[in-house]
């Protein structure tokens, strides 16, 4: 997620696409990466048949899972999923950024983007939440750069990697403005 | 069967409220909060208005549930207390019903309160047990603040009960919280 909080002098453009089995090798970059997996409920990538499995079995099929894309490069240097909850009215949200791009605006954008999508596409569609470690700073700047209001902690919330932890609430309801 | 019993403080009733297991018998007693439109007026299930599917959801959701309990008053069966755990082991969701004729009386605190004190040594790998109230529903939120849990935020636009989009109140019990007496 973003490390820095230097605000970007320009909004970065990105855009979000399907993924296809083509993108394993841009995929690796940041599924291979400890850093970024050490957030994720999934350990780093050691080679690509596993990651092409999981393209295969678990992207291309998944309801809501999109590639992103600096504005003029196919090559996804990120990952943004809608998860479905038990009520068509709520959908939670997750992402990863390879770490080369980090602190730019990307992860803000491309969840920007999704807000919007989602509550285009999805019929019945009220809240968009998302929830982030509280020792994950920079990926709570990205929710609230995004437009999205914290909510609360919820203390012992899941589990990440055997280890349960405290998770903060982000929201973005329908009525909220959406963020240039 | 086993009975959970803790001596009550309060002095509004003599009786203790204790929780057990239900059996197919409690049927009669569960109709009579489940049939009840202010009752479930919160809920999003309900008012029954068949002793058949009542009794099927007796007999293929609360027998087989990994933690439900009837709470009782004196011996009658006055109520409901369910922990059901969720996708993530670590954490269950609480619910509580109430016949209302036993409202105002302190059992709606006494009940969760009894819930929490059994449940985590019950249900392996729980360590939050969480609770979804209505941001109208100030009895069931002082209830729960009674009984030890702790307010940790609005959710907006979370739900649809009865056809309305509703903010639900999140409350939570971990198990390294102190329970009330």
């Amino acid at each position: 997620m973003e490390q820095s909080s230097q605000e970007t002098p320009r909004a970065v453009e990105v855009t979000l696409r399907p993924f296809e089995l083509s993108d394993v090798d841009a995929m690796m970059v940041w599924a291979s990466d400890p850093q970024v997996a050490a957030v994720c409920s999934w350990d780093a990538y050691e080679s690509t048949e596993p990651l092409l499995a999981f393209i295969r079995d678990a992207v291309l099929p998944h309801p809501w899972y999109r590639a992103i894309c600096l504005a003029g490069e196919d090559r996804p240097v990120g990952a943004v999923l809608m998860m479905p909850t038990g009520d068509l009215c709520r959908a939670e949200i997750g992402y990863h950024l390879a770490r080369a791009h980090w602190g730019k605006g990307v992860a803000t954008a491309a969840v920007k983007r999704t807000v919007a999508a989602l509550f285009d596409e999805m019929e019945g569609l009220e809240r968009v939440e998302a929830l982030v470690d509280v020792a994950n700073p920079a990926s709570q700047r990205v929710l609230e750069k995004a437009g999205f209001t914290r909510e609360a902690v919820l203390r012992k919330y899941c589990a990440i990697k055997g280890v349960v932890k405290d998770m903060v609430m982000f929201s973005f309801i329908n009525t909220d403005p959406l963020v240039e | 069967m086993d009975h959970d019993v803790l001596p009550m403080p309060e002095s509004t009733s003599m009786d203790t409220v204790t929780l057990r297991p239900f059996v197919l018998a409690d049927l009669d007693a569960m109709m009579a909060w489940a049939s009840d439109p202010v009752v479930t007026a919160f809920m999003t299930w309900g008012p029954y208005t068949s002793r058949d599917a009542l009794l099927a959801f007796l007999r293929d959701t609360v027998l087989p549930h990994p933690w439900f309990r009837a709470v009782c008053l004196g011996g009658a069966v006055v109520g409901a207390v369910s922990v059901t755990p969720t996708d993530d082991r670590c954490r269950a969701e609480l619910c509580v019903v109430l016949a209302r004729a036993h409202w105002g009386k302190g059992v709606a605190t006494a009940a969760p309160k009894r819930a929490v004190a059994a449940v985590f040594g019950d249900l392996d790998g729980v360590e939050r047990v969480e609770a979804l109230v209505d941001v109208d529903n100030a009895a069931s939120q002082r209830a729960l603040e009674k009984a030890g849990f702790t307010r940790e935020a609005v959710l907006r636009s979370y739900c649809v009960v009865k056809g309305r989009l509703r903010d639900m109140v999140m409350y939570s019990f971990i198990s390294t919280d102190p329970l009330v007496k």
